[in-house]
């Protein structure tokens, strides 16, 4: 079979990893008794806390594989995956900095400037700025490549840019986006559209950006629309290569789809429902307890050997596409099995905390198996790797 | 090349030389393929020299079993290799010659009290039905789980010599023997086993099937997209319709994962870890559902002519059906595994958890 773009070696054991885990867990359980925050579903995207995103970065948590000279702290790529994986599990508020530190800092060392990397790494590293994703828009979400947002060059080099982009995570706390535009013309061909793309760093203070929020099914605000009307960004915040914007989403993709949080975003549901099965002792809830478990399990071994391979330099951005459909959906799972053989009603308002977390985890759920990349589109990546198409 | 790879490529090119068999009552396994392996030694790998093994590592027995799997070979390989024969190991026990099939029953009602015939200690008579036999009647010996002596904890590991003994004839789905042993106070070796090291015997056993099932349904969307990129059906190759895309991408998503946690607890079992059993249990949970969807899915893909014996796909997908119920059922080994994870109360789900693999 054409495994070998599917199947990686095992991530390498790490000593150092699960020393950093132990200092992260004291962290948190002080962090939590202090009451400095409280557990919740899907924290990623909606737990937003500055002081708790500087926190880490003082800790040293943030950047964490970086050079030094950027703000970095150079340690192993399963030492930041035990770190994201112990904070995740915890439900802490760590929305305000992840895209900037799964992605859009990677995405900076790989290709930015040696005056964006001084400028900006540094800065995630502590905790203290904030990124977004700029690429879907109104007209274009799986069909990535039809975006409509231009950039067109100045008289001075600089690119105005015009359009609209949309389920902007956070854009109203953040500082800087990475802009998927169009800058140049597609290419002949059914894959010309992937020409003519360029990624912008574009500064969410300039003059002619609009933030508007959109609400999701819970009434929290965390999408917005960001519009863009004639916004000058200055020639030097160009990321990358004019014109090789395709390349860099897709690599910056692999970070984006692979992490621990495309299968923790329901852990906290499955840690109440836990409690739950162990205090009631109930064979039924213990075998969905281990079954869930069990695919857990799986998950985060593959998301492992995905984390080893990106540190190796790797571009495995199939086997991300895989571990994201594979963990989105098991998030979506954990809600429908825990109501299965637990007698209770999900409620926000429910006494029971296994009753607010299953209504939290439903009305995120949705979203799991959409962000990053709808299931439908993995599932055409993955079939690709198996040589279908 | 490995030793891993070499090992791979040997037992292929036994293989080719026996087409995967139709089990029945008289051809209840496939003898000629296990004397070819034992000629090469290959029955023996993963066992010390000095046991009477061919040497290697754990590794190489697994790829061995792997490679055995995925052709459907009807011999009691994985029970030899990754479980009798590491248990009697264990247990201070000796193997039989590695030429001799030998093979595992943890199921039934069989007790052991300490033989009085004067042979001294270390002698069990067996007295009671082991069920659920793989390969009764075809393998010579059996590693047999026992009860021990009333008042004692754990178990008693025992080695029959069947010999003399009758089998009845249940096969499992896809033939392969799993009939009951009648032991009628028989005599043999044996050892007395902590709870926690029987317990790893049936880690041990399911660890085995779940490594089976990995490795079938590995070959099972290979073969599944080989044959969606032959098929046509208006006018093209079936897979190039998204529709099929699809149920060929959601069974690389089980195999794959099923292949990464089996690696890991393979892992766990030779690092010699003391959450080993946890991570078989998990194993083999995962193995078990991702049998659900790839054989079905694969079924789906290939059409009428996969639902027929005239096809290979049915040598696999009959043996998975039967492999996840066998060494523990998926229910025995998910409750097994969800009160294990929260056995330091519920709040250690999570460090219980980071712990498994």
């Amino acid at each position: 079979m054409s495994s070998n773009q599917l199947t990686l070696a095992p991530a390498p054991p790490s000593e150092a990893a699960e020393q950093v885990r132990l200092e992260v867990r004291q962290f948190l359980a002080e962090e939590l008794a202090a009451g400095t925050f409280t557990t919740h579903v899907d924290t990623w995207l909606s737990g937003v806390d500055p002081d708790f995103s500087r926190k880490l970065g003082a800790r040293g948590w943030l950047g964490m594989t970086w050079p030094k000279e950027y703000g970095g702290h150079e340690r192993s790529a399963m030492e930041r995956y035990a770190v994201t994986e112990e904070l995740l599990a915890a439900g802490a508020p760590v929305a305000a900095h992840w895209i900037a530190d799964r992605q859009s800092g990677p995405n900076l060392l790989r290709y930015g400037t040696e005056a964006q990397r001084k400028e900006i790494l540094p800065r995630i590293a502590a905790g203290e700025c904030y990124f977004v994703i700029g690429m879907s828009e109104p007209d274009s979400g799986s069909d990535l490549a039809s975006i409509r947002t231009r950039g067109v060059r100045n008289a001075d080099g600089d690119f105005v840019v015009t359009g609209a982009k949309v389920w902007t995570s956070n854009a109203h706390h953040s500082h800087y986006g990475i802009v998927l535009v169009r800058t140049g013309p597609p290419g002949e061909g059914p894959r010309g559209k992937h020409q003519g793309l360029t990624q912008l760093l574009v500064d969410l203070s300039l003059p002619g950006i609009t933030v508007n929020p959109i609400r999701i099914l819970d009434g929290g605000h965390h999408f917005n629309e960001v519009v863009f009307d004639d916004v000058v960004v200055p020639g030097d915040m160009l990321l990358g290569t004019e014109g090789a914007g395709w390349h860099q989403v897709t690599a910056e993709l692999a970070f984006e789809r692979s992490g621990p949080e495309r299968f923790l975003s329901t852990w906290p549901l499955l840690a109440e429902f836990g409690r739950r099965a162990a205090a009631t002792g109930d064979p039924a809830q213990l075998a969905t307890l281990g079954r869930l478990s069990a695919r857990a399990l799986a998950l985060r071994q593959l998301s492992l050997r995905i984390a080893a391979a990106l540190d190796r330099g790797e571009l495995p951005d199939i086997p991300a596409a895989l571990v994201k459909d594979v963990g989105t959906t098991f998030e979506q799972d954990v809600v429908d099995e825990v109501r299965r053989v637990a007698d209770v009603a999900a409620s926000l308002d429910s006494p029971d905390p296994l009753g607010r977390a299953l209504a939290e985890a439903q009305l995120h759920a949705p979203g799991y198996t959409l962000r990053g990349g709808t299931n439908e589109i993995l599932r055409g990546i993955v079939a690709r790797g198996l040589g279908l198409r | 090349m490995s030793d891993q790879d070499l090992v791979v490529e040997t037992v292929r090119e036994i293989l080719a030389g026996h087409e995967p068999l139709l089990l029945s009552a008289e051809r209840p396994w496939d003898e000629g393929l296990w004397a070819d392996l034992a000629e090469a030694g290959l029955t023996g790998v993963g066992l010390p020299e000095e046991a009477g093994g061919s040497g290697g590592e754990l590794a190489d027995a697994v790829a061995v079993v792997r490679t055995l799997a995925a052709g459907a070979g009807a011999v009691p390989v994985a029970e030899q290799l990754l479980v009798a024969a590491p248990a009697l190991l264990a247990a201070d026990l000796d193997l039989p010659a590695p030429e001799e099939p030998l093979t595992i029953a943890v199921d039934g009602a069989v007790t052991a009290e300490p033989s009085d015939d004067g042979d001294g200690p270390g002698r069990f008579v067996l007295t009671g039905t082991a069920v659920d036999v793989p390969w009764a009647g075809v393998a010579r010996y059996v590693a047999v789980l026992a009860s021990p002596p009333a008042g004692i904890e754990g178990a008693v590991l025992a080695v029959v010599d069947t010999a003399g003994l009758a089998a009845s004839q249940a096969v499992n789905l896809a033939g392969e023997p799993r009939g009951s042993l009648v032991l009628d106070g028989v005599g043999v070796p044996g050892a007395l086993l902590s709870p926690a090291r029987a317990e790893l015997v049936r880690a041990r056993y399911a660890l085995a099937r779940a490594v089976q099932i990995s490795a079938a349904l590995e070959q099972v969307l290979a073969w599944t997209v080989q044959y969606a990129g032959e098929r046509q059906q208006f006018g093209r190759p079936l897979g190039k319709f998204q529709a099929i895309q699809m149920e060929l991408a959601e069974m690389a998503g089980e195999v794959t994962a099923t292949a990464a946690l089996v690696d890991a607890a393979v892992q766990a079992l030779d690092r010699g870890e003391d959450t080993v059993v946890l991570a078989a249990a998990a194993a083999k949970v995962r193995a078990g559902s991702a049998v659900e969807v790839v054989a079905k899915r694969a079924h789906q893909v290939h059409g009428a002519i996969g639902f027929t014996q005239e096809h290979r796909l049915h040598h696999l997908t009959r043996r998975c059906w039967s492999w996840r119920d066998e060494g523990g059922t998926e229910l025995v080994w998910s409750r097994a595994l969800g009160a294990g994870l929260v056995a330091g109360g519920g709040d250690d789900l999570w460090p219980a958890f980071t712990r498994v693999v």
